[in-house]
């Protein structure tokens, strides 16, 4: 069994925003060599997520709204509060909660070389807690 | 005009110094987790907040703790990354045998906008005669000085140098200087809203978040602790914007400002017209 590591490095533009990361996923499997197996894809935070969905601009609207209406900005969080080994307070609260609803990594089969996926899953990652440089890390095992 | 006044310089990334230097500000500044940020990121931030200018700030703890966190030459160097964007500050140790020497040098020879001290960290108080000469220098360069005031969550900090009352015999004896209270001297909030209303030369600054969200703890300190109506009716000349940034987030503190319900005009004073003042920018 073969296993491959990778990462790369994301500029966020605004505190949400959803980036298609689908071809920089399918270009680090065609290049590992490995033909059968699996690719994971996991975001190195906890105030973002990957999310795989349809890639339209009415469904990001959607997820975004229907998000903050679930984990409202402005709601009361026992975040909230001066963290000492910070030396900030945490107000990032509503991120770390869409993250835990939205997952922190997506997972796909690999066959022939190639990801396998439904003709409408796109790959995002996706950022509640912007404006960051963030990491994504891939891992390809198999054959 | 937005501006900030009061943001810390030492994890923009032209300030790497290496690891040693990085491990030892954070342990002074009590900040462990806070990572560096490009200068890019830093003045991407701001557009996206609406931030037209940052005050950055230095601390020269030379005789404290051998070093300074972020020297005025450094602060020359990083201002020039954006000199339409950055107005950076000067720092002095009162205790150094050649403090008046470095001022002449930060505001005479580097053009740095005005003084950053810290009586709490640099233990002095601002009555202390030593203060004379640098307050002296600071009028006659027409430069303001950004005091630390109230609590501070740096290590090795006490209160007692640096509650807001300690600066009412500066304010006296000298009407002429431009002294801004950082972090609105909290937790003595009442103790500044009577500086800033008894003495024409004294400003606050909002950097101040312990508790709760911006939003919330500027309700607190705004609506309940002071009286709703005294930001509009008796200091809305004095209240200046300062995140404290990287410690409190920028657009997060602008936000809770802007959620006050203040008048237009008094917001826009409070987000950049009394800084324009404060700093000298005004004719």
């Amino acid at each position: 069994m073969k296993m491959k590591l990778d990462s790369f490095e994301l500029r966020t533009k605004n505190e949400f925003d959803m980036i298609n990361i689908t071809e920089r996923v399918h270009k680090f499997v065609e290049e590992s060599g490995i033909e059968e197996g699996m690719v994971y894809v996991m975001t190195a935070h906890t105030t973002t997520s990957i999310i795989v969905n349809e890639s339209l601009p009415c469904l990001e609207t959607d997820i975004e709204e229907k998000l903050e209406e679930m984990v409202p900005k402005d709601a009361q969080y026992a975040h909230n509060h001066f963290l000492p080994s910070y030396g900030a307070t945490g107000g990032n609260c509503p991120g770390h909660l869409k993250s835990m609803l939205c997952n922190y990594f997506a997972y796909f089969p690999v066959k022939d070389g190639k990801v396998v996926r439904g003709r409408a899953q796109e790959i995002y990652f996706a950022e509640f807690d912007g404006i960051q440089d963030r990491t994504v890390y891939m891992q390809v095992v198999g054959e | 005009m937005v501006i900030d006044v009061h943001t810390h310089a030492e994890f923009m990334e032209p300030m790497y110094k290496g690891d040693e230097v990085t491990r030892q500000r954070k342990e002074i500044m009590g900040r462990e987790f806070l990572g560096y940020c490009d200068i890019s990121m830093a003045l991407f931030q701001m557009d996206h907040a609406g931030i037209d200018k940052r005050v950055l700030l230095p601390l020269d703890l030379t005789t404290q703790y051998g070093c300074t966190i972020v020297s005025n030459d450094e602060m020359k160097e990083l201002v020039g990354e954006a000199p339409e964007r950055f107005i950076g500050f000067a720092s002095v140790d009162p205790y150094r045998e050649d403090a008046v020497k470095e001022l002449d040098h930060a505001f005479g020879e580097l053009g740095l906008s005005g003084l950053k001290l810290n009586p709490s960290k640099q233990k002095f108080y601002p009555t202390d005669s030593i203060m004379k000469p640098v307050y002296e220098k600071c009028i006659e360069y027409g430069k303001p000085i950004l005091f630390h005031c109230g609590t501070s969550w740096e290590p090795n900090t006490p209160a007692k140098y640096s509650k807001p009352l300690c600066f009412e015999e500066v304010a006296i004896e000298y009407p002429e200087l431009r002294i801004g209270l950082a972090h609105f001297g909290w937790p003595w909030v009442q103790d500044t809203a009577m500086m800033l209303l008894k003495y024409p030369n004294v400003y606050a600054d909002t950097s101040m978040l312990y508790c709760d969200r911006a939003k919330d703890f500027f309700h607190q300190i705004f609506k309940v602790d002071l009286s709703p109506l005294w930001i509009e009716n008796m200091f809305s000349d004095k209240v200046m914007f300062g995140s404290n940034s990287p410690r409190f987030g920028e657009e997060d503190m602008k936000y809770g400002l802007e959620k006050l319900g203040l008048r237009e005009r008094t917001l826009a004073k409070v987000l950049g017209g009394n800084a324009m003042k404060f700093l000298g920018m005004e004719d």
